[in-house]
């Protein structure tokens, strides 16, 4: 099965699943897809021999883990460009729609996090996208024990590094962070680290110093 | 007609509220909080005015005590003028807690401090774009030259009013907002509460945490959304009004001040300077004022020949304001002269970032030192000190090791007692031991005590010039709150002591743990009950040893061994009945509890060896 077809199908059912609470049948996907049943039939055996989905009786479809992230970040990668294609490029919402159909599925990971931020930092709002829901999550914060972050860490900078901001870890210390301005997409630069990882962070012009373990928790990029 | 002062930490209020007041401050407890707030009345055009300095704070929507209070002052409008205080070389930052302000709804003025700062940096703000951006008047401050200050009192008078900003949230905020308001009739600030968690209704809560978990489902967390949006903000605003001109090079004293070296080198010897200059000066003027108050009061007192119970309360209680101002001016108030004046150079936050790593080891981090260094001068103080530290889990550990920590009071025990009589390296010895002791305990403690570390998050204040006037009026406060606290306890204490003598009971007190003074310590029956006196005031340990004896030259009564010994157990044991009650307070009856037992097992333990050892 064709890539972008598996990708469809998955971001159909987890769509169809959070708007209507229950799992589809096949010919309620079918419907939605406006396809025909026996099709959609043929093409559930494929994605049940993937391990997307599982069909439950009385042709309940639903998604499993690895289904479901797929089908999760798909629709996160729509909502953006959408939001992307209608609020800042200023295409009309449905031609956005159509438009972010085809996309979703050739954009990098990395292409949907950078518009995210890039949209935030436009005027401090977050757009909508389909539904009204259309709120990024690529826009920062890797939620604690969740998965793994994909930034270095701050504490892995050298003195002397700027940085940008990206993400932070845990909810202990996330709040004090937030209010002193270590706000995801926020430029700092490090002042000084000393040898047991404590630092000297500057951002918005103040000096903050940081133990340790809060700086390991702060996920950044690098600049050059 | 009331103003209140409201600003990020070192944002230059209390100097400003120094201007404004002069040095006749209150310092007022706000009701259920341990928190100071600090008031004093102007009078300005035949009118009274009381001027409130609240804590500095860097968000509204926490929940530390200085946070919890000023949002709770916010709330009631408990000023009639909120002064919002902004640092002009931090504008984008300080502004971020204006924009919550704001939600408050209150009457504002802003005064833009430290101009004089950004001017040197070549900061130029464009006042009317600040204002017309905020829709409050605004003011160039300059406190530390006094620049301005006198405008402000007719500026917050006249033209104090509503600001027009307003944060413009994030759709899905602007969302629950609105329909909060529907359905519940709750006003924005308090939905805004409400949907980080913070609040008090239940239904309202409950209702905001739907909302909030629905948007953190599918996006980030409410708290970072709204944090973002003030931020995005106040980084428009501080970039519409702020320019950057010519930016003269200064020397970076930071360079030396927070590396590893010479940085803790220069942080030790800060330190040893501070205690041993409070050491000599303090030895100094104790003698000084003790003598004086001998000779003024308590001779002519005596002289009076008053009924014999009469006689003993009256005396208790000279004897204990003697021993008051005798321990509080010469040590304490020297003790916090130096610290202001480290606290306003701007050095202490480069200490607790310093002393991380080390402070890690013990299970706590950077800013439990601020607490440990007051430890040296008061331990009352210190625990009072202790709530900046974050967790409960860290106030404990602290809690226990500042109650070991040789304060000044337990210095003057070891100074007369062992350095007088035994040798000055012996009396050294007694700090070593105890900073032994104070390891050990941090090292077990940090394993058995439950809950989570929090860390170290300071922002490193500027460094400056001290001003000699504010650091006298900070040593001012504090010495006065520390005399409110004692004094009143060293009276009842003091008292109750006068009134166990006088009815004979401290024979039977002696006999009754004589087994324990003299088999396990191996010291003289009387040593019980100046041990029992140390108790109530530590210094008292060891003037009750010497009326007990029968004479000040205890070298002639009691072998070396057993004055090193005594000293030792009581400087470990037990917590004065002041500290006891300030522990109690902060930090509840448990650990209170706790504490004690540890510490008085804890110098029984060591005076027990000691006798072992030196018999």
């Amino acid at each position: 099965m064709q890539l972008s077809l598996r990708e469809d199908y998955l971001e159909a059912i987890q769509h169809f699943s959070e708007k209507n609470v229950y799992p589809p049948h096949y010919e309620e996907l079918a419907v939605a897809l406006g396809k025909s049943e026996s099709v959609v039939r043929s093409d559930m055996e494929d994605l049940v021999s993937s391990g997307d989905i599982a069909i439950l009786p009385k042709g309940v479809i639903t998604l499993t883990g690895q289904g479901r992230q797929t089908g999760e970040s798909v629709i996160k990668k729509h909502e953006t460009l959408q939001c992307f294609l209608s609020e800042i490029l200023g295409m009309d919402s449905s031609t956005a729609s159509d438009e972010a159909c085809t996309l979703e599925h050739a954009v990098s990971d990395e292409t949907i996090d950078r518009l995210g931020r890039l949209m935030v930092k436009q005027d401090g709002q977050w757009h909508p996208g389909r539904g009204g829901n259309g709120m990024l999550e690529s826009t920062g914060i890797c939620r604690a024990g969740e998965e793994e972050c994909q930034y270095p860490s701050i504490s892995d900078c050298s003195e002397g590094e700027n940085v940008i901001i990206q993400c932070i870890h845990g909810r202990a210390c996330a709040k004090r962070l937030l209010d002193l301005g270590m706000v995801p997409g926020e430029r700092a630069s490090i002042k000084r680290k000393l040898s047991n990882g404590a630092l000297v962070v500057q951002v918005k012009g103040c000096d903050v110093a940081l133990s340790p373990e809060i700086a390991s928790a702060i996920g950044v990029e690098r600049l050059k | 007609m009331k103003i209140a002062l409201l600003g990020n930490p070192g944002a230059g209020k209390s100097l400003i509220f120094n201007q404004l007041t002069g040095l006749g401050i209150e310092v007022n407890r706000y009701p259920g909080s341990s928190v100071c707030l600090e008031c004093g009345n102007v009078c300005y055009k035949k009118e009274k005015i009381e001027i409130v300095d609240l804590p500095g704070i860097y968000s509204l929507d926490g929940s530390s005590e200085e946070e919890m209070l000023v949002r709770k002052f916010l709330e009631e409008a408990g000023a009639d003028v909120i002064a919002a205080v902004l640092d002009a070389t931090k504008l984008e930052r300080s502004l971020y807690l204006f924009t919550q302000v704001t939600e408050f709804s209150p009457k504002v003025i802003v005064l833009v401090n430290m101009i004089d700062e950004a001017e040197h940096q070549g900061l130029i703000i464009d006042i009317d774009k600040l204002s017309s951006c905020l829709g409050v008047p605004v003011l160039l401050t300059a406190a530390s030259e006094g620049r301005d200050i006198d405008r402000i009192l007719p500026l917050a008078l006249g033209s104090g009013r509503v600001a027009t900003l307003q944060v413009p949230y994030d759709h899905h905020i602007e969302a629950a907002l609105k329909s909060l308001e529907k359905t519940l009739g709750t006003p924005r600030y308090q939905s805004l509460l409400a949907l980080q968690g913070t609040g008090k209704d239940r239904i309202l809560l409950d209702a905001a945490g739907a909302v909030a978990h629905e948007i953190e489902l599918r996006h980030i967390s409410v708290r970072q959304i709204i944090a973002t949006n003030r931020h995005n903000l106040s980084r428009k605003i501080a970039a519409s009004a702020v320019r950057q001109g010519d930016r003269k090079k200064t020397y970076d004293l930071d360079s030396l001040l927070t590396r590893a070296f010479p940085g803790v080198p220069i942080l030790i010897a800060i330190l040893f300077f501070l205690l041993l200059s409070v050491f000599v000066i303090g030895s100094w003027l104790e003698g000084f004022i003790v003598a004086s108050f001998t000779a003024l009061v308590i001779t002519p007192f005596t002289a009076l020949a008053l009924p014999l119970l009469a006689d003993r309360i009256g005396f208790s209680m000279l004897i204990a304001l003697q021993a008051g101002f005798g321990i509080a001016f010469p040590f304490i108030f020297t003790f916090y002269l130096g610290l202001s004046l480290l606290e306003d150079t701007g050095y202490m936050t480069r200490a607790a970032f310093l002393a991380d790593r080390a402070m890690h080891r013990l299970g706590l981090h950077g800013e439990a030192i601020i607490p440990m260094v007051i430890g040296f001068g008061c331990t009352v103080p210190a625990v009072m000190s202790l709530r900046i530290l974050k967790t409960r889990r860290e106030q404990t550990i602290a809690a226990f090791l500042i109650s070991m920590v040789p304060c000044s009071a337990r210095t003057v025990v070891i100074a007369g007692i062992v350095a007088a009589f035994v040798g000055i390296l012996w009396a050294f010895s007694i700090y070593i031991i105890v900073f032994i002791l104070i390891i050990f305990t941090a090292v077990i403690l940090s394993r058995i005590t439950p809950g989570e570390q929090f860390g170290m998050i300071v922002e490193m204040s500027a460094l400056r010039r001290p001003q000699v006037r504010l650091v006298l009026a900070k040593s001012w406060l504090r010495i006065k709150e520390f005399l409110f606290i004692a004094i009143p306890l060293l009276i009842i204490t003091s008292i109750g002591l006068g009134l166990f003598q006088y009815f004979g009971l401290t024979d039977a007190f002696q006999q009754m743990v004589a087994p324990i003074t003299i088999t396990l310590l191996g010291l003289p029956a009387y040593a019980s009950t100046a041990l029992l006196f140390g108790i109530f005031r530590k210094e008292l340990a060891f003037e009750t040893l010497a009326v007990l004896a029968g004479t000040a030259d205890l070298g002639s009564v009691m072998t070396s061994a057993q004055l090193y010994g005594f000293a030792i157990v009581s400087v470990l044991f037990i917590p004065c009945t002041s500290t006891i009650a300030v522990l109690y307070r902060q930090l509840g009856a448990r650990i209170t509890v706790l504490i004690s037992i540890y510490t008085v097992f804890l110098g029984l333990l060591i005076g027990a060896i000691i006798n072992l050892l030196m018999k």
